[in-house]
């Protein structure tokens, strides 16, 4: 047996606004479920790694995240740290606890993303530097001037953008803890107002206090544990550090790079994939996924959603739990949990038949981070 | 007006003072690399194409087009009511810089659209602003407050 690693737990609080209780408290009973999930002892824990969402850690930069959680867990670990990469943290921390586990620094990792974002003022209203005094604020204002460059140059409608969020509001509504459970029509999206035109909110993800947590542990330790781990088939990160402002930056994303370097360690391609769980603050972004991770060709990701494609019972599933925009702002740990359980064939009446192989991804800041993770079962 | 009420302005720091400073006096000046002449903004301590420390600054002729633009219909600050304009502009000279589009109704915006540089007051700075080439005459007209 080697040294591989595998996810062996998964476990999360309530989402939507939990005024009375702390990120912290959160991100407790997220860890505390994981690895109860994975039939694993609070002693067995000697790796933490945490993802402390928009407001912990980039609006309050509470620092260092990982030591307040890992005092009161009262860990001892040989590994552990916080990353702060946006929406793409959470697959960024599982990534680092696989490259931990695999080179021995510690057998079981505990990789939890909590928040409360929910329940803290003017969470993501935030001005960049100085393009404030050109009004230009939020991350909503950056993708939608990626939509728009997206509708111009391909031809892209909002009906299509539209069809991303009424996917996602019809898995959510088969989720049982998803924060929107009302399906959404195209004519409620296409007549909402417009908010940073050309999105309105129903292209935005959801505000949410909660939090998340992953166990990845090795093949070997995970063969005498309650459930069939679910291994690890491909990892990869890439970025685009360079401003916005750059050219070819609204191009493409980075999963252009990350997505062949994880497929090619999992030995499979866009075609073997059964579900993805693709990061979607906005809509747009999803689009721009679809064709940057080769499932269409640039420029198709607004006909290749048409018709229900990504919805319940389509034929290529996105976000099957509703994703950032219905089910929860999880930071993306929500993504690798519903595609767990998936693998596990344990998603109830949203379950994808004969679920194989899972991609998901994670996406953040001003879309300069990107992580890519290839799941099997 | 209370400060609440008062638009965001720039914060310049030892990087961007001088392209502040520049549009004080109606220019736009994007930084330079005197090693491998690549145009870049926003400003920094070094070329992002080669690394070099070796930078200037260089007036630009503040033709462009739209890349993108997004029309605010939501107020996010009291000082910057809805609606606006935010654009990003590729400048004729290459770089790219986030701007408004004024001079124009939201509507009439278009990408790819041709644009020129106006500079407006926002409290002691004088702000980099484009307008449609083919407004300009409208907005002379009715007083705009073009360069």
């Amino acid at each position: 047996m080697s040294r591989r690693a595998v996810i062996a737990g998964v476990g999360h609080s309530a989402f939507g606004k939990l005024p009375d209780q702390s990120a912290w408290a959160l991100e407790v009973e997220a860890v505390s479920k994981a690895v109860s999930d994975a039939g694993l002892a609070p002693r067995d824990v000697d790796g933490l790694l945490t993802d402390p969402g928009p407001v912990q850690g980039i609006l309050e930069g509470i620092t260092p995240h990982f030591l307040r959680l890992g005092a009161q867990l009262g860990l001892n670990p040989t590994y552990t740290g916080s990353e702060i990469l946006g929406g793409a943290g959470s697959v960024a921390i599982i990534e680092r606890a696989v490259l931990a586990v695999e080179a021995g620094q510690c057998d079981v990792c505990v990789c939890v993303y909590g928040d409360s974002a929910l329940s803290s003022t003017g969470a993501y209203g935030y001005g960049r530097g100085d393009e404030s005094a050109f009004g230009f604020f939020g991350a909503v204002g950056l993708h939608a001037l990626a939509a728009q460059r997206h509708m111009h140059t391909y031809g892209t409608r909002r009906e299509q953008l539209g069809e991303v969020a009424v996917a996602a509001r019809a898995h959510a509504a088969r989720t049982p803890h998803a924060q929107k459970r009302r399906e959404l029509s195209i004519d409620d999206y296409m007549t909402a107002d417009p908010l940073v035109e050309p999105l309105c909110r129903f292209d935005c993800c959801l505000v949410s206090d909660g939090a998340a947590a992953v166990v990845i542990t090795t093949e070997e330790r995970a063969a005498d544990l309650r459930i069939p781990p679910v291994p690890i088939l491909g990892h990869a990160q890439a970025h685009s550090l360079s401003t916005y402002a750059s050219a070819g930056h609204f191009e493409s994303l980075p999963a252009a790079r990350s997505g062949p370097v994880a497929f090619g360690q999992a030995g499979v391609g866009p075609s073997d994939v059964d579900l993805a769980l693709l990061y979607d603050c906005f809509t747009i972004v999803v689009l721009l996924q679809l064709e940057d991770y080769g499932f269409c060709k640039k420029g198709e990701g607004g006909a290749f959603v048409e018709q229900g494609r990504i919805g319940p019972g389509g034929s290529f599933p996105v976000n099957t739990s509703g994703g950032l925009l219905a089910e929860a702002y999880g930071g993306g740990m929500l993504h690798v949990i519903e595609a767990v359980r998936q693998l596990r064939r344990e998603a109830g009446e949203r379950q994808v038949a004969d679920a194989e192989v899972a991609l998901v991804s994670g996406h953040g800041l001003g879309m300069n981070t990107h992580t890519t993770l290839v799941l099997g079962r | 007006m209370s400060d609440a009420e008062a638009p965001p302005l720039p914060q310049p720091d030892a990087h961007t003072q001088a392209f502040w400073d520049a549009c004080r006096e109606r220019r736009l000046e994007v930084s330079a690399c005197r090693d491998c002449d690549h145009l870049f903004l926003p400003p920094g301590p070094c070329c992002p194409q080669c690394w070099s420390t070796s930078l200037a600054t260089r007036a630009v002729s503040g033709g462009g087009s739209v890349y993108s633009y997004v029309v605010y219909r939501r107020t996010y600050h009291p000082g910057m009511p809805a609606p606006y304009v935010v654009a990003l502009v590729s400048l004729d000279e290459g770089p790219r810089m986030i701007s408004n589009i004024v001079g124009c109704e939201p509507e009439a915006v278009e990408v790819d659209m041709p644009v020129r540089l106006v500079f407006e007051t926002a409290g002691e700075f004088l702000l980099p602003r484009f307008e449609p080439i083919s407004a300009c005459a409208t907005s002379a007209a009715t007083g705009g407050n073009a360069s």
